[in-house]
């Protein structure tokens, strides 16, 4: 991974050394314009480090996208840990993920003292009610596009009602349902094909030999 | 002190659970803040989690530093925020040195897809868990299902952000 950064660097022609203070406002930056949360936000993160700043490329940004989604947590604060640590070592990670956290953090402190007092009002509450369906439609959305992701065969299906099952019907904590169906996929599932395009590219080569 | 041990304890959980996008952590949200430690009503964590979903940042950090600061003021909202994100950081630190060996091997394959998995059944019991509580008739249930057809048709087209405004603006016209 050292290697891979050194070689990036130097393509970039990059500074020897990222400053502190260059480092958390880029991450401050990055944890302001991160509106939605989610996929929404990876072409922003990729803008402000791979085309703004240029400290990484594009294959170690996808790289170490790979490992930010790999762990659980908010994508946005792990890669700031990541590539913070990358820059500038512990001291470098801590930077970065304050300043991710820290411009919602004062938004939200904001709000929470300042609006608070306001939710009551008939308006304001019927507009809080009505993005809070809004949030069910965007439930039942995710459900749809992770569905039609990951439903390939009958195993997944089975693993994912097991989930359901249970949190819905017995109650579990949520983080069982996890577990869960972490561990029925593991004993169920079957060995990991190759991906589609390496297949059609074994078989156009078969086609083309013959 | 109470409230902080518990803060930090349910958003520890929360945060171990948010895997693969925010939207997962609303139905554990619900469970700890909501069933389990009865610190609001329903309805005052979905306002939570409405504003959480309108402002910058991930929806956890957000619902966890809003959570925090009604339950314990500012104290309350530096110990929940940092506890959402300090299982993450944790794996991070104990798993970077060996992600090159973990990211190919393929039981480690076979247990994240198993959890994807995981991660979209409790996406699925949230939309009725979290679903039933917001809808409460026909209207809701309709304005929920173009919420969601807007979100299919324009797929990748439409920022979530532009619904949710929209179903606000509609909700502050009817309700």
């Amino acid at each position: 991974m050292n290697l891979n950064n050194l070689t990036a660097n130097d393509a970039a022609g990059s500074q020897e050394r990222v400053s502190f203070p260059l480092l958390f406002l880029t991450f401050f930056r990055i944890g302001m314009l991160t509106l939605g949360g989610g996929l929404a936000m990876v072409p922003v993160i990729r803008h402000e480090l791979v085309f703004r700043r240029r400290w990484l490329n594009d294959n170690d940004f996808i790289g170490m996208m790979s490992m930010a989604t790999v762990v659980p947590g908010a994508v946005a604060v792990n890669l700031a840990y990541l590539l913070g640590a990358e820059l500038r070592g512990k001291k470098g990670s801590a930077v970065a993920v304050l300043g991710t956290v820290l411009p919602s953090f004062f938004v939200i402190l904001f709000i929470a003292k300042f609006l608070l007092p306001f939710f009551d009002y008939p308006r304001v509450s019927a507009f809080l009610r009505g993005c809070a369906i809004a949030v069910a439609g965007q439930l039942a959305f995710a459900a749809f596009i992770f569905g039609r992701k990951l439903f390939h065969r009958w195993q997944h299906l089975a693993v994912c009602a097991a989930g359901v099952i249970a949190v819905g019907v017995f109650g579990l904590h949520p983080l069982f349902g996890l577990l869960a169906a972490g561990l029925l996929g593991y004993r169920l599932l079957p060995e990991n094909r190759k991906p589609l395009q390496a297949r059609l590219k074994v078989r156009r080569q078969a086609r083309e030999e013959s | 002190m109470r409230i902080l041990t518990g803060l930090f304890v349910s958003f520890s959980l929360i945060g171990l659970g948010a895997y693969g996008g925010g939207l997962v952590t609303i139905p554990l949200i619900q469970h700890e803040l909501v069933e389990q430690r009865q610190w609001m009503e329903f309805d005052d964590m979905a306002r939570i989690l409405a504003v959480a979903q309108m402002t910058p940042g991930p929806i956890a950090v957000n619902a966890a530093t809003f959570t925090g600061f009604r339950l314990g003021s500012v104290p309350g909202a530096i110990v929940a925020t940092a506890s959402v994100i300090f299982p993450s950081l944790l794996i991070l630190v104990a798993l970077a040195p060996f992600a090159g060996r973990f990211k190919h091997n393929s039981h480690a394959r076979k247990l994240r897809k198993g959890i994807q998995l995981g991660v979209l059944s409790l996406i699925i019991f949230a939309v009725w868990s979290y679903g039933s509580g917001v809808v409460q008739g026909l209207l809701e249930l309709s304005i929920a299902a173009a919420a969601f057809l807007f979100l299919v048709i324009f797929e990748g087209k439409l920022h979530p952000l532009v619904v949710i405004l929209s179903c606000g603006a509609l909700g502050a016209l009817i309700f």
